[in-house]
């Protein structure tokens, strides 16, 4: 079996895979010893961590090259998070997640908001965009596809049509290749089950402070759970704290 | 006004050490400036170890400055680099490397005496040539926090051995280092005696198990650092929150 059906296979909608994000070599070690089945960086705590803005103001040699000692550190499949994959146009964005394949990374996400801007690429230039990585990047390597129509729409404002315009978002990505779907910030439950319920990708939830709990976030079908930059925040308030008494 | 090197020196007191709380990257100094440290020190060890490469020289010299810069661009307090044998053994060699970290902005180095890759310490005249060396080539400013290994390389910490690193700490003043650091020295007995005979601010490690600080304090310590430490307290605690495969 080649490493992408091993790592898709850990995608079952109500068992999903958890992954808590890293951001280093030194967190991933640090993560893989709890036993988990898979690692993912998480790119605001690449980000936080180098002194960089989010939205790809990680350079993009940084970025691949923490990708390769993050791979180099553990044993486990790694999924890296790759933003917009650096560029706009869809064959330049191949050429940078085939760069990306060459450290190892077993899968990654490829956003669509348009970085910098408020905006998502219009549901036909994502899925070119998806196609073209598909095709730079052959089919053993996991695209999850992220949308971002949750997380640039207040939570108070998600509602079934805005589901229905994700959905339509997930048709179009499986359609283009993409080997998963992630809806970060879409945290109501009944609407994340009807994500997940007509979803043809496995659905990736992310969670936040105050989110539902793994168990109900699974009961309504979510595939994968992962952690975005929450593990890095918290454990930096822990270093504040541990400083702080060091220091006192 | 005072320039950031005479800052930095100015915070090694003896009796009332400068604490440093050891960081590795961008996101671990904010989180120890937040926590109100007066400056900041990378320990070469947790910057391995983030990194995944080991420690004694294995991270890429071009790493190390870019790191270390990345640290200065990103925080107003000074930065010591713990720069281990400042990637070579030829005395001009590592005073051209110090040089370049100082062009990152650092306020200081860490600079050790162990054979890296090998056995032992240096022999104290290749030692003392290396440091005036780079104090030639960095100016008078920059602080060389001059370590010595002896107390990590035995397991026995008795006068004889004190006699020996006394011995370095004065040839390391008079070749032009600014502080000694002797990781490892923990008896306040044998602290008093450093401080006595050593005409430089001490600098020891903190480990978890010993001596409260007040004790290290009262012996004469100017600077107190926590090496490795921090960074593999902190990723037990990541280990601890993780969920692992089901949650």
């Amino acid at each position: 079996m080649s490493k992408f059906e091993d790592f898709a296979k850990l995608h079952v909608a109500g068992d999903p895979l958890v992954l808590f994000n890293v951001w280093d070599a030194g967190s991933a070690a640090a993560v893989a010893k709890s036993g988990p089945k898979a690692i993912a960086t998480g790119s605001a705590s690449v980000a936080m961590a180098n002194g960089f803005g989010d939205g790809q103001k990680v350079p993009m040699d940084f970025a691949i090259a923490n990708a390769a000692r993050v791979v180099e550190a553990v044993d486990l499949p790694v999924t890296v998070d790759f933003e917009g994959g650096y560029a706009v146009e869809p064959v330049a964005a191949g050429r940078n997640v085939a760069r990306l394949v060459e450290t190892g990374a077993i899968g990654c996400n490829l956003e669509d908001q348009i970085v910098g801007t408020d905006e998502l690429y219009s549901i036909a230039d994502q899925a070119a965009r998806i196609a073209a990585v598909r095709e730079a990047v052959g089919s053993d390597f996991f695209i999850n596809a992220r949308t971002d129509i949750f997380l640039k729409a207040a939570t108070d404002t998600h509602d079934e049509a805005l589901v229905d315009a994700a959905i339509e978002r997930a048709r179009a990505y499986a359609d283009a290749g993409a080997s998963g779907f992630f809806v970060p910030m879409l945290g109501n439950l009944k609407l994340l089950e009807r994500m997940c319920t007509h979803s043809p990708l496995p659905v990736n939830f992310m969670t936040f402070p105050g989110c539902p709990s793994n168990a109900d976030v699974a009961a309504v079908g979510a595939a994968r759970i992962s952690h975005g930059p929450f593990p890095y925040m918290a454990l930096m308030d822990k270093l504040r704290e541990m400083a702080r008494e060091a220091l006192a | 006004m005072a320039s950031k090197y005479e800052t930095f020196a100015a915070l090694h007191v003896p009796g009332d050490p400068v604490i440093l709380y050891n960081i590795w990257d961008v996101g671990s100094a904010l989180a120890v400036v937040a926590a109100g440290a007066k400056a900041l020190a990378t320990g070469s060890h947790p910057v391995a170890d983030a990194n995944g490469w080991p420690d004694g020289q294995q991270v890429p010299l071009d790493f190390a400055f870019a790191n270390a810069k990345r640290i200065v661009d990103a925080v107003d307090l000074p930065l010591t680099v713990d720069f281990e044998g400042a990637y070579s053994v030829d005395p001009a060699e590592g005073g051209a490397n110090v040089a370049r970290l100082k062009e990152t902005g650092a306020v200081g180095c860490n600079f050790e005496d162990q054979v890296i890759g090998g056995e032992g310490v240096h022999p104290l005249d290749l030692q003392v040539k290396r440091i005036s060396t780079i104090r030639e080539a960095v100016g008078g400013d920059f602080y060389i926090n001059a370590r010595t290994d002896l107390f990590l390389k035995t397991q026995t910490y008795d006068d004889a051995l004190v006699d020996q690193v006394v011995e370095r700490g004065k040839a390391f003043a008079d070749a032009g280092a600014s502080g000694f650091f002797v990781p490892r020295l923990a008896d306040p007995k044998q602290i008093e005696r450093v401080v006595r005979e050593v005409p430089l601010p001490l600098n020891v490690i903190a480990f978890p198990g010993a001596p409260d600080k007040k004790i290290w304090a009262d012996a004469g310590v100017a600077r107190i650092s926590h090496g490795p430490f921090p960074h593999r307290a902190l990723m037990a605690k990541l280990t601890e929150m993780a969920p692992g495969a089901i949650s």
